[in-house]
């Protein structure tokens, strides 16, 4: 564990009125657009690849690549910032945008130069109150100062910035969920072909950027490719924000490399300094919930974007930690899980649709102390029957909700079915009875 | 798109979001299917491991992809275990039953028993709209039914409302589903949510027989198809026409055929002469007629006949035909042509060249195939104005006036006064009026769908339709007694008669009939 580890991202965090135009200035600010605006928008690209600067939003995908597939011969682009905030325990964009907006208005400019977008788009969660109006106060100082607007900065380059708030949904935190909300319409993520980099917003080469990866951009910019891949492991490079919520002694958001292992974020004095009371761990759902559980005993695992799928995760995610002790009970979280995906599937695919209600029928009756042995195997599946990875959906929520509940069951089982031997006869079908 | 190029094929591929006339969401996932792509190592064409919507991939040259593996079976059992795990169980009273793609996929795919213990969710039935009722439990949001609103009629009525398995189809408050073509929302509906209230509860689809036709309704001529058991219409289907109608009718047409139920037909042939009034026998009329219009040839009277735009061209063509041979200086006139309102172009707002389905102001089928006729025939032809005029004048002294309307007071008073002047008036008509009841003779007609024939559309397109069922009692289908007056004899086929027309008039041998769309289409 990197101890010497200097704040990057969180900088500013705790500053006195750090979101004010003068206090970021004067700690450095908006000196990454103007050395961004000395290079050509291709060499901008190109430094940010060799960064390998993969998105923060959860999937890692390399911002520069995607960048790149935007079609030579355009007339408008798009920026849309993915501010939609929504997975469980996440909340290291909030804490950017709360405490130095202006750093992510740096980026967006950045990012708006590189890709030759006009209008940047940030689409910001609904429940997002106070961040909105923080935020909303720095652009429009920013607008005052110039940063935004025609000719920015005496250049060529002109960019306009607009905050849209969602009202709510989680899927609209997928790009073209994103996107058709920001259109006006019901949130339902697109089929693809076309990719938004051709026709996104408005039917127009259209980029989103998350938040967190957007205020990368500044710090690659200023202080090169070469410092930001010195930082964290191989293909993970640079600083990140992990969240760690749960009945641990000191909750809340912290910046490190991504070499440090979730024992770390729980145990670590400059993380959450251990569980309260000092319970043992149960599990921890290391990416947000839709990566997946990790059991007490798997604590070793590094947070980077590679090593969760070795342990049978779906990817590093929003690398937010929920962690439970040993006192939860196994049956009430897999009915959280499985409400939340039955309550936030937007209903367009099948299976999603239908497998996410059904799985929270179930996990309802197991809850209540009815379950039978046999729907641990429905849902486990019902888990494989969904999602984008075997080809059965739109967008990558059912895989987000297939991987959580799957290793919940799977990793879990033991305990499950010890609940379904201590019932007493016939539970299952006086519940049933209560139920239907 | 590979799933369209599979049904036209034949193949029998499950799908219920897929409409080859609406836009792609590829959200019902049950087309699912394993294809081909390069492995990026050695370059050589390997099976993916995913599954991918046939509804959503182009077809490409020398690509290969396959439904019947188990992969892609299994898909299919777990999406229809998923249709139905909300889905209740009252196919007995469910009006699509018969003709339901989630029965017929069930009985492929499906299971016999549910593995989802817990109650079924229940969703409310809601009435959307002055004719259509919304069964939200039996829905597989398919969303075809919102995509139609958004796209062909551009009206925007229906959306969906709330998330996941609670999602559901509903209109906005205070504006029901309402427009001139909402009627295809429930031909769309692979299942049975969307029923139509005017066909609800009245038959069961597997008695229906059906008969192909053509809309009377308006000029556009939408192919169409009549849905009828034991000489009764329960209702009118749009039928594909690629270069009529596409997938689609109006309201007008599917609800406009209601007046002849009404049950004030003219169902007897009669005869007036002098102040007397005679019933004479469908057998006696040839006869009756014959001897009436060769008094007219003898005394060389200045005879018109009117050809209404409700005639099937056969008709029009056998009594002008008839006519000129014993009169060969008759008039040929084009009747009253029944206009209303103003053309009316889909999606709602769009210009006439990129309209994906047209309203018609003429309220007619046929006018154009009227006219084609008496500019083909030559020889003297008039205006109805002109007639009234030359009635009046006294320069035309009989007449065999054909109407055939929906609109029973299409006689204007100019033209009832101008009939009582006339010498002979030979009266073919539905309903009784101010013509028929001053008519010498008068000869009941039949409705489109108790004739068959052929109607010349809008763009000149020349559509036979078939007949469906038979007019009241007492009643003979037009074409056959005209067959018969013009001394043919046998059975009536309008086909025959287009052949003999065609041998005069080269038009007719060029009709259209629109494809049959692939079978296992929906």
């Amino acid at each position: 564990m990197s101890s010497d580890f200097e704040p990057i991202l969180m900088r500013n965090v705790g500053v006195a009125k750090a979101a004010d135009l003068q206090v970021y200035e004067a700690r450095g600010g908006y000196q990454g657009i103007r050395k961004a605006l000395q290079m050509s928008p291709e060499e901008l690209i190109d430094e940010v690849k060799k960064a390998n600067l993969r998105g923060r939003g959860g999937a890692g995908f390399p911002a520069g690549m995607k960048w790149s597939f935007l079609p030579k011969e355009r007339k408008v682009t798009y920026l849309c910032v993915n501010a939609d905030e929504s997975e469980p325990p996440t909340f290291n964009n909030r804490v950017l945008m709360e405490s130095d907006p202006h750093q992510l208005l740096e980026g967006i400019m950045i990012a708006g130069y590189a890709t030759r977008a006009t209008v940047a788009y940030i689409y910001m969660r609904g429940e997002f109150t106070e961040p909105f109006h923080i935020l909303q106060r720095a652009l429009n100082q920013a607008y005052a100062a110039g940063y935004f607007g025609k000719k920015i900065l005496g250049s060529d380059f002109s960019m306009e910035c607009y905050i849209h708030r969602g009202a709510g949904a989680y899927v609209c935190g997928e790009e073209t969920g994103l996107i058709e909300s920001l259109e006006g319409k019901r949130g339902w993520p697109r089929i693809k072909p076309p990719f938004p980099a051709v026709a996104g917003l408005f039917a127009k080469p259209t980029v989103v950027n998350n938040v967190e990866t957007l205020c990368c951009l500044p710090h690659i910019v200023l202080r090169g490719a070469a410092w930001f891949t010195a930082i964290g492991p191989q293909g993970s490079f640079g600083p990140k924000l992990f969240c760690v919520s749960g009945p641990v002694n000191r909750p809340g958001c912290f910046e490190e490399s991504m070499n440090i292992t979730v024992k770390d974020l729980i145990y670590g004095s400059k993380f959450a300094q251990g569980m309260i009371g000092n319970k043992a761990v149960k599990g921890v759902f290391p990416g947000g919930l839709s990566m997946g559980v990790l059991t007490g005993d798997e604590l070793e695992m590094r947070m980077d974007f590679d090593s969760p799928r070795k342990f049978g995760l779906l990817g590093l995610g929003t690398a937010a930690l929920v962690v439970f002790n040993e006192d939860t009970d196994i049956r009430d979280v897999l009915l959280n899980v499985t409400r939340f995906y039955a309550m936030e599937s937007c209903g367009q695919c099948t299976q999603c649709r239908e497998g996410t209600g059904w799985m929270y029928k179930i996990a309802q009756r197991i809850s209540l102390g009815a379950g039978r042995r046999e729907d641990l195997d429905i849902l486990v599946e019902t888990t494989r029957n969904m999602g984008m990875m075997p080809g059965l959906s739109i967008c990558g929520l059912p895989d987000g909700a297939a991987f959580p509940i799957r290793t919940l069951v799977e990793k879990f089982r033991a305990e499950f079915e010890q609940h379904i031997v201590r019932q007493e006869p016939g539970k299952v079908e006086r519940v049933l009875r209560v139920l239907n | 798109m590979v799933l369209q190029a599979a049904l036209e094929a034949g193949m029998d591929i499950p799908h219920y979001c897929y409409h080859p006339s609406l836009s792609v969401v590829a959200s019902c996932r049950l087309c699912l299917m394993e294809m081909k792509v390069p492995d990026p190592k050695s370059g050589e064409l390997v099976w993916m491991p995913k599954l991918v919507p046939s509804c959503q991939t182009p077809v490409k040259e020398g690509m290969e992809v396959r439904f019947n593996s188990p992969a892609v079976q299994q898909n299919q059992q777990q999406c229809m275990e998923y249709f139905l795990l909300n889905h209740p169980l009252d196919c007995p009273v469910c009006d699509q039953a018969g003709e339901c793609y989630l029965q017929d996929y069930s009985y492929r795919f499906g299971q016999p028993t549910s593995r989802m213990v817990e109650e079924k969710l229940k969703n409310p039935k809601k009435d959307v709209g002055p004719r259509t009722l919304l069964y939200q439990d039996r829905c597989v949001m398919c969303s075809r039914c919102v995509r139609f609103t958004d796209e062909i009629a551009g009206t925007h009525e229906l959306t969906v409302v709330n998330r996941g398995n609670r999602a559901e189809i509903d209109v906005f408050p205070g504006l029901p589903l309402n427009n001139p073509l909402q009627g295809n929302v429930v031909d769309l509906c692979p299942v049975g949510s969307l029923l139509d209230k005017d066909f609800l509860f009245k038959q069961r689809v597997w008695l229906l027989r059906e008969t192909k036709s053509i809309c009377p309704g308006c000029s556009t001529g939408c192919a169409i198809r009549i849905d009828h058991n034991e000489g009764v219409i329960y209702r009118l289907k749009p039928r594909f026409s690629p270069k009529v109608n596409d997938y689609w009718m109006c309201d007008e047409g599917r609800f406009g055929w209601k007046y002849l139920q009404d049950g004030d037909r003219l169902t007897r042939p009669v005869v007036r002469r002098g102040g007397e009034v005679f019933y004479p026998r469908w057998e006696d009329i040839p006869e009756i007629i014959n001897y009436r219009l060769r008094k007219l040839a003898e005394q060389q009277t200045p005879t018109a006949v009117v050809l209404s735009p409700m005639l099937a061209c056969e008709e029009a063509w056998l009594i002008a035909s008839y006519v000129r041979a014993l009169l060969p200086q008759a008039v040929l006139v084009a009747s009253w042509l029944p206009v209303q309102g103003a053309e009316q172009n889909f999606p709602v707002g769009s210009p006439a060249e990129k309209a994906r389905f047209t309203i018609r102001p003429e309220k007619c089928p046929n006018r154009r195939g009227v006219e084609l006729l008496i500019n083909k025939l030559g020889g003297a032809s008039s205006t109805l104005e002109d007639l009234i005029k030359q009635v009046k004048e006294k320069k035309i002294k009989a007449a065999w006036i054909t109407g055939g309307y929906s609109q029973r007071d299409w006689v204007s008073k100019e033209l009832a006064a101008a009939a009582k002047e006339l010498e002979l008036l030979v009266m073919q008509d539905l309903y009784a009026n101010a013509l028929t009841d001053n008519s010498h003779v008068l000869l009941p007609s039949c409705c489109w769908a108790e004739r068959e024939g052929s109607f010349v559309n809008q763009a000149g397109l020349i559509q036979p339709f078939e007949r469906a069922v038979d007019g009241p009692e007492g009643t003979r289908r037009d074409g056959q007694y005209l067959y018969e007056i013009a001394g043919y004899s046998g059975l009536y086929r309008a086909e025959k008669v287009r052949e003999r027309m065609a041998e005069q008039l080269a038009e007719f041998r060029d009709i259209y009939v629109a494809p049959d769309p692939p079978e296992h289409q929906h």
